[in-house]
């Protein structure tokens, strides 16, 4: 199925993006048969071939009443089998730091990594004077449940309960609430500079993508600028402002386990615990995945949308660069992953809070991740996340519930 | 060219403010009455505005205060959550001290000079909302002692007047 819709578009004359890629299949396809060493065409056509997905089209050549549109076909897919090359670092950081729009993709599953890739790309994208450098990055992050800046990570999560369940806890530098991800997820994240920046724009762009690939999607945006789909949530969105630039990021789940999410968010207003404090809300959702073949389907509807609409010349295509965390890395980038790991970030930051516990009686009050203020004076001084790691031990009626 | 563009969903909520602004050029001006102006009873010695729409009042003691510009401050919407430093921290110019949150966004907060934070402004806590109602007043977010060096001199210097802040919205609007 997959590959019949791939096929019927790029020959479909009425869409004029997938013109653009017809036009580049054939020519370099043709250049491609006269010579069988896909290797020496690696470097020329990065450029075209890393738009699209390497590992999803193999198949078996051979039968005699092929059409001319199969045997382009095939060839399209022999193709994408060219097995694209990641940036090493000092492409990296000459493609980040000079003037450009481009997509980029992480085939890294590591949030650590992808984390802090967008904050080197975001920081050290250049302002321009007349049209921004717009940059698209894709990552797929291994189960993981991430808090935004500025919320409380035991008011967000039952933490215990998802590190039982294999989900690592990270803290983003972007506001916001909580979402879970995992492989079925995609996360995207647009950079622009602030005075284009809009919170809606991005996700419009891809609705907008998405209809164009189907026009029976039932998808919309709410109120909040969310991508919806029949009625839920499938879609979360974030937003960092710095330096004169602007990143919009976020979710977009197609095909992840949603059960394996529950039990994981701690919901709103449980009876016998009580939280006081300012800290950023999370807006409680029903969620649903995205009914996309794959999540490398989502990205490359979006990245030919990408190409389509940010390109200044139809004829010049938008880079796609890949990244992985063995080449892809240089000291800031593991410098931040350092600061995503540590304890300092993840959960000594963050607002202060009260906890009353009302079936055991205890009072907290916490700053900076440590206890100021305990109705249990031995308390004092304690980092939170040693209290409450103790306290599972301690005061079984509340086991399992930090 | 526009800097800080309103996002469209905002555009709507505000269109009072907006009419305001640009028919004055007092809307960045600090607000004579509160804290920022008021810590020395003649007023700072000198107001700063920079690129990143930051405002400074610093006084003849070393004494200094930094907020965000009302233009800022309408261009995020409302305020959820200021982020603030602790207070005897040592910042580097142009270290990011906090931030501002608001509808989904952190927005970064930085310190052009070289710095001790002495204080904060613990009312934000509890109404992060005077960000927006009165970011050059009551919305003040840090206290702090500027260290007196050469290097602090040149880049309060190169900061912007009132009126080349006001120029460069301008510019960059146009």
């Amino acid at each position: 199925m997959f590959n019949v819709l791939r096929r019927a578009e790029v020959f479909n004359p009425k869409k004029g993006f997938l013109r653009n890629r017809h036009r580049f299949f054939t020519s370099i396809s043709l250049k491609l048969d006269n010579k069988n060493e896909h290797s020496d065409y690696t470097e020329l056509n990065t450029m075209y071939t890393d738009m699209f997905d390497s590992d999803k089209f193999k198949k078996e050549p051979g039968l005699n009443d092929k059409s001319e549109l199969e045997i382009l076909n095939e060839e399209t897919e022999e193709l994408l089998t060219v097995k694209h090359s990641s940036l090493n670092s000092t492409e990296l950081e000459n493609c980040v730091r000079n003037d450009g729009t481009f997509v980029i993709r992480s085939s890294s599953n590591n949030p650590y990594y992808n984390l802090a890739l967008e904050d080197y790309i975001f920081k050290h994208t250049p302002l321009k004077a007349t049209r921004p450098n717009n940059r698209l990055l894709f990552y797929i992050n291994d189960k993981c449940a991430v808090i935004g800046k500025n919320q409380n990570i035991w008011q967000e999560l039952y933490v215990s309960e998802a590190e039982r369940k294999g989900f690592e806890i990270l803290r983003r530098f972007s506001g916001g609430g909580t979402v879970i991800h995992d492989l079925g997820n995609v996360n995207y994240s647009f950079i622009t500079s602030r005075e284009k920046f809009s919170r809606s724009f991005f996700n419009e762009c891809i609705v907008k993508w998405l209809l164009e690939s189907n026009q029976d999607l039932s998808i919309s945006l709410n109120s909040r600028s969310d991508i919806y789909f029949d009625g839920k949530k499938c879609s979360g969105s974030a937003f960092k402002i710095a330096k004169g630039k602007a990143y919009h990021h976020g979710t977009m789940l197609i095909n992840s386990k949603l059960d394996s999410f529950n039990g994981i968010l701690r919901p709103k207003n449980e009876k016998d615990i009580i939280w006081e404090t300012n800290s950023v809300d999370s807006m409680r959702a029903e969620i649903t995945n995205l009914p996309l073949e794959t999540p490398e389907r989502f990205i490359d509807i979006c990245t030919n949308g990408f190409q389509k609409s940010f390109s200044d010349n139809e004829m010049n295509c938008l880079p796609l660069y890949y990244c992985s965390e063995d080449v892809t890395i240089n000291e800031e980038i593991q410098k931040t992953m350092h600061t995503l790991k540590s304890d300092r970030f993840k959960y000594l930051h963050g607002p202060k809070f009260k906890l009353k516990l009302p079936l055991t009686g205890d009072e907290f009050s916490v700053e900076n991740g440590v206890i100021v203020n305990a109705s249990s004076p031995e308390y004092k001084n304690m980092p939170f996340q040693n209290f409450v790691k103790c306290s599972n031990l301690m005061q079984p009626v509340y086991n399992g519930k930090f | 060219m526009r800097i800080l563009t309103k996002p469209t969903s905002l555009r709507s909520i505000t269109p009072l403010r907006l009419s305001l602004r640009r028919q004055s050029t007092s809307v960045n001006t600090l607000n004579k009455n509160e804290l920022p102006f008021t810590h020395t009873s003649t007023g700072p010695k000198e107001v700063k505005y920079t690129a990143d729409h930051e405002w400074i009042s610093l006084h003849p003691d070393g004494t200094a205060f930094l907020g965000i510009t009302k233009y800022a401050s309408d261009a995020l919407g409302d305020a959820t959550y200021i982020e603030l430093p602790e207070v005897d921290r040592e910042i580097d110019a142009n270290e990011s001290i906090g931030s501002v949150e608001s509808v989904k966004s952190a927005s970064e907060v930085y310190m052009p000079l070289k710095s001790t934070v002495t204080g904060i402004n613990e009312e934000l806590e509890n109404t992060p909302q005077l960000i927006n109602t009165d970011p050059q007043g009551k919305g003040w977010m840090v206290k702090f002692q500027v260290e007196e060096s050469e290097n602090n001199g040149k880049i309060m210097n190169e900061l912007y007047t009132l009126e080349q802040y006001e120029n460069f919205l301008k510019t960059a609007e146009e």
